[in-house]
């Protein structure tokens, strides 16, 4: 047994030495520094959902990476994730109420270094991270006792100190956000009946502008060209980000008992992806920004996906297949003309992805 | 109370002529063969079990009901029976898995009548308390054939007593760990009205509060969810009896308030399920007529509560049966035959239902036999069809037979067997939801075979050994499935089998002074999905379902001297899944409980002592993961009762 465990420690140590000789650079370290994160929602009621990790050129993801790091789970559903610097910021929702959390992690070695719940956390929905220690998070705050949504706000932390420096109110059932030149913009949920889209300058941290739309806008990105995507009901609408002038409105179908959800925009700025369904049956399009109509003839993927995003490295687009919420998820990698390249057992629910 | 707004005449008319037809053709066949000497004889009571020959029953004894008197009946099952629970804490949604089926396959039935919530189609376990009846049987594998829908994996069958003459008060409190209790008091009385009419009854109410309150509101670093119960009921049963006729009125009243997360203001929880239950029966000769209507409220709200979500279902029943009796000539062979129908009228209204109010009727026909050929033989053969507005349930027969290979010996062996199939009328929630439910929705069609031997070994005066063991294998196609690729819509997607076997063994030793006794149960639980219905269901096929453990077992023993007694209750669950694909899972659990009784017995006066320590090691353990139930807890409880002696 001795032996044995010399033997081992003897090439652990060799293929260190020899892995850390091969690095040119002095680059962080750890397992998760580079690679792709997926975001297993997880079955709500169960509070089981968890982050899958996999490199990229594996086609076998690690599950629970949290859990296999720190040796308990997240207890919650995963709303999100996202890296400031070399910290994570991980959005867990819990099924009681007053248990959401943010958990911070050591972004390189996914170890735990603090979270923060209530009263600061409440229903946390989306997350993005600006500079190496701020990170903005939507909230929708307690929902009402008949299901509507009061206003929710964005919780501003600062990573460093782990706790959160402001509150930001925001319109109902604040969600996706986009952030272009200090302008961060935040888009609501599709049935909260948030109807602006807020806009908050990133150095003061206060909202300057709230845009009416006709449907809960949901903002995707800003193109090549500089301009603002924006999806409200199923109309795509272009903005211009600087005046907020709406300057074209695509309808992406007629069908109303279809809905537009899961955006995701190419990393060459061109290309936006989405799924279009009536919860039941769907498919998967895409749109060149420079496109006056969306094709719906020919379908990206004949399918429905619960989770979209594109790697800015590889230009594979990473899509999300839940065929349940009591089995493990899927995702699958395309390439951009629409040949599928793998399939890889994900968690429950995958529903977004983080590249690094 | 008994007014049926709208009629199904069509159908109704069909099931009375299909019940006389029953009747008339049987009572022909009767006068065809003189050999056939008719002498009715009068079954009392609703006697299921009587039909049930080739299955395993499972009567739960008065000392058991007596030690569970304070707890509520998912307690009782899990500590001596193989039935499995999912539970998220004390006082919470507790529910049922039995023999490997889901929660809508048990049947769970108070005096003959299904009383599972007709827009769940289940019973929430921790919603019934031992206080609330007197005899409680436990059948296991389908009997469709003689219980009707739901009960597929087994049925649980809740009873009524017939109090004795004279008069019998009793009070009673349990204080446990946590501020939990519950106060109970029950007076039951019986007098000769006249002389022929001799009258009798019960009259008991109980109250148990659960504020949950945890010292340590966390176990191996997890969260205890917190939650409180209030509990209430009341039952009165009525019996007037003259020679053969039999009058009896049943009401059960129950109240149920679970609040989880009390003190967050804004994010807790209510759920509320208040159960109406009341039944006329009148049983003369070899009838049986009975009436019911049962009204489950369920309300729940979220936060303020000023926004309610109020469901309310009635149920309106009448229950017809005839009961005949046939000695085959001198041979000692006799039959037993019942037959008859049952009419519901359903009136449900629910607030995310496709329409306000929602109205169906449901309506059974049967003929149930028991035929003992020989002294050592018998044979139950049940036919049952149901009828529901709209909709086909399956013809459903069973055949069972029984036969007692060695008996009249210090031992006895007896062998059994049974094919039956079964079928489980949808939920009011899977047919009529707005959008999810699918009112096309077939009903789940099942085949349960099963095979058991039972024996008793009287070794002599002292020791008294039992044995009882089982196969068994139930197949359920058209399993009912809230798909969630096709936006939870229901649909009959999986097909389920269920296999295993169950032990069960039993010693009692009785002295002057001493008693002992020990039981124990294991049950092997093999079940799982076995149909493709999509591409990703390969990674479920043929994997044990989530939340049932594959192996599971408990054991009771106590030592007993004069008044003094002394129970050790052991129960282990091993691993169980809690995703289809067993990518996550609960580990395994041991859990062990104290008992210790001492009661005194006067002839006007008697008292009983409980103490109580439940999970005496501190196990860490939980049911459905993120739900840790409690550590070591204790439990006193006392009754007092007093008496007149006749």
């Amino acid at each position: 047994m001795k032996k044995q465990l010399s033997r081992i420690f003897t090439v652990t140590l060799i293929s260190a030495i020899a892995w850390s000789c091969n690095q040119s650079d002095p680059a962080p370290e750890g397992t998760y520094v580079q690679g792709v994160f997926v975001i297993n929602e997880g079955n709500f009621s169960q509070n089981n959902g968890n982050i899958s990790f996999l490199t990229r050129e594996k086609n076998i993801a690690d599950s629970d990476i949290f859990s296999i790091v720190n040796g308990s789970t997240l207890k919650g559903g995963m709303q999100g994730y996202a890296v400031a610097g070399d910290h994570g910021i991980i959005l867990v929702d819990n099924s009681n109420p007053g248990s959401d959390k943010v958990e911070i992690v050591d972004a390189n070695k996914f170890t735990t270094t603090g979270s923060i719940g209530a009263p600061d956390i409440e229903n946390p929905r989306e997350v993005v991270a600006i500079g190496s220690t701020k990170a903005y998070v939507t909230n929708w705050g307690t929902l009402n006792s008949n299901s509507t949504y009061p206003a929710g706000y964005i919780a501003v932390v600062d990573l460093a100190t782990k706790k959160v420096v402001k509150k930001i109110t925001t319109d109902k059932g604040p969600e996706n956000m986009v952030l272009h030149n200090n302008k961060l913009f935040v888009g609501n949920y599709d049935y909260s009946e948030g109807k602006n889209l807020t806009v908050i300058n990133t150095t003061s941290d206060e909202v300057t502008n709230a845009i009416p739309f006709t449907d809960e806008p949901n903002p995707i990105g800003v193109d090549a060209n500089g301009k603002l995507w924006v999806q409200a009901g199923l109309d795509l609408i272009r903005v211009n980000p600087d005046t907020y002038e709406k300057e074209a409105t695509i309808k992406i179908s007629a069908d109303m008992s279809k809905s537009a959800m899961n955006f995701a925009m190419s990393p060459d700025l061109r290309t936006i992806y989405f799924v279009l369904g009536d919860f039941t049956r769907g498919e998967t399009y895409k749109f060149q920004i420079t496109d006056t109509a969306v094709n719906l003839a020919t379908p990206f993927a004949k399918r429905m996906f619960s989770g979209l995003a594109v790697d800015p490295r590889q230009g594979l687009i990473y899509a999300g297949v839940t065929p349940s919420y009591t089995q493990s998820g899927y995702a699958l990698r395309y390439r951009s003309d629409g040949t599928l390249v793998d399939s890889v057992k994900v968690g429950i629910a995958p529903t977004g992805f983080y590249f690094r | 109370m008994y007014t049926f707004q709208v009629f199904d005449r069509q159908n109704l008319r069909c099931l009375f002529l299909a019940t006389l037809s029953f009747l008339a053709l049987n009572q022909h066949a009767a006068a065809q063969k003189d050999s056939i000497s008719l002498s009715p004889m009068t079954v009392y009571g609703f006697a299921p079990e009587k039909f049930m020959s080739g299955l395993k029953i499972q009567k739960i004894d008065s000392v058991t009901l007596e030690q569970f008197r304070f707890r509520n009946i998912a307690d009782l099952l899990s500590l001596n029976t193989p039935v499995i629970f999912k539970n998220y804490g004390p006082g919470q949604l507790s529910t049922v898995a039995f023999r490997g089926t889901s929660p809508n396959h048990t049947a769970v039935l108070w005096n003959g009548l299904n009383i599972n919530l007709p827009t769940l189609g289940q019973t929430d376990f921790s919603t019934i308390p031992v206080a609330g009846f007197d005899q409680l049987s436990v059948q296991y594998g389908a009997s469709a054939s003689v219980v009707g829908t739901d009960a597929v994996g087994g049925s649980i069958l809740l009873g009524s007593l017939k109090p004795q003459a004279g008069l019998q008060v009793m009070v009673g409190r349990q204080q446990e760990s946590f501020r939990n209790s519950q106060t109970q008091a029950t007076i039951k009385y019986g007098t000769r009205l006249d002389n022929n009419w001799n009258f009798s009854g019960k009259t008991a109410a109980y109250d148990g509060s659960m504020n949950n309150d945890y010292r340590h509101p966390e176990r191996n670093g997890e969260a205890i969810s917190p939650a409180t119960t209030f509990q209430k009921g009341l039952v009165q049963d009525l019996f007037f009896t003259k020679n053969e006729h039999e009058v009896s009125a049943h009401i059960w009243v129950t109240d149920n308030k679970l609040t989880t997360n009390p003190e967050n203001l804004a994010g807790r929880q209510m759920t509320r399920i208040k159960s109406y239950r009341s039944m006329l029966r009148y049983q003369f000769e070899g009838w049986t007529v009975r009436t019911s209507w049962i009204r489950d409220i369920i309300d729940y709200a979220v936060g303020d509560y000023s926004k309610l979500d109020h469901a309310v279902t009635d149920r309106y029943g009448v229950h017809a049966e005839r009961t005949f009796n046939w000695k085959i000539g001198k041979s000692g062979s006799s039959i037993q035959m019942q037959t008859g129908g049952e009419f519901t009228h359903y009136k449900t209204q629910v607030e995310n239902y496709e329409r306000p109010v929602i109205t169906e009727n449901r309506g059974d026909v049967f003929v149930l036999t028991r035929w003992q050929a020989t002294p050592q033989f018998l044979i139950s053969a049940n036919l049952r069809q149901a009828f529901v507005t709209g909709y086909n349930p399956p013809f459903t027969p069973s055949l069972g037979a029984e036969y007692r290979l060695i008996q009249n010996r210090p031992y006895t062996i007896k062998l059994r067997g049974s094919l039956g199939r079964s079928y489980r009328v949808p939920t009011l929630n899977e047919r009529y939801w707005k959008d999810l439910g699918n009112p096309d929705i077939k009903p789940e069609n099942g085949f349960n075979k099963e095979l058991g031997a039972e024996s008793v070994y009287a070794f002599n005066t002292n020791h008294t050994f039992s044995a009882n063991l089982s196969v068994y294998h139930n197949r359920i196609d058209n399993w009912a499935y809230w798909n969630p690729t096709n936006n939870f819509r229901v649909e009959n997607l999986q097909l389920v089998i269920a296999r295993g076997i169950e032990a069960q063994f039993g010693w009692k030793g009785n002295w002057e002074y001493w008693k002992f006794g020990s039981t124990v149960n294991y049950a092997l639980t093999n079940t799982s999905q076995e149909k493709i219905y999509d591409a990703y269901a390969s990674d479920i096929i043929g994997k044990q379902l989530p939340h049932i453990p594959l192996h599971s077992g408990n054991a009771n023993a106590f030592m007993q001297y004069k008044n003094l007694r002394l129970t050790n209750q052991l129960q282990i669950i091993s691993k169980r899944f809690t995703t289809a694909d067993h990518s996550q899972s609960t580990p395994a659990y041991l859990l062990e409980n104290f008992i210790l009784e001492t009661n005194f017995d006067r002839p006007h006066f008697g008292a009983s002592f409980q103490a109580r320590i439940n999970n005496i090691y501190n196990t860490f353990y939980q049911t459905i993961n993120g739900n840790p139930m409690p550590g070591r807890n204790f439990a006193v409880s006392l009754l007092l009762s007093a008496k007149t002696t006749r």
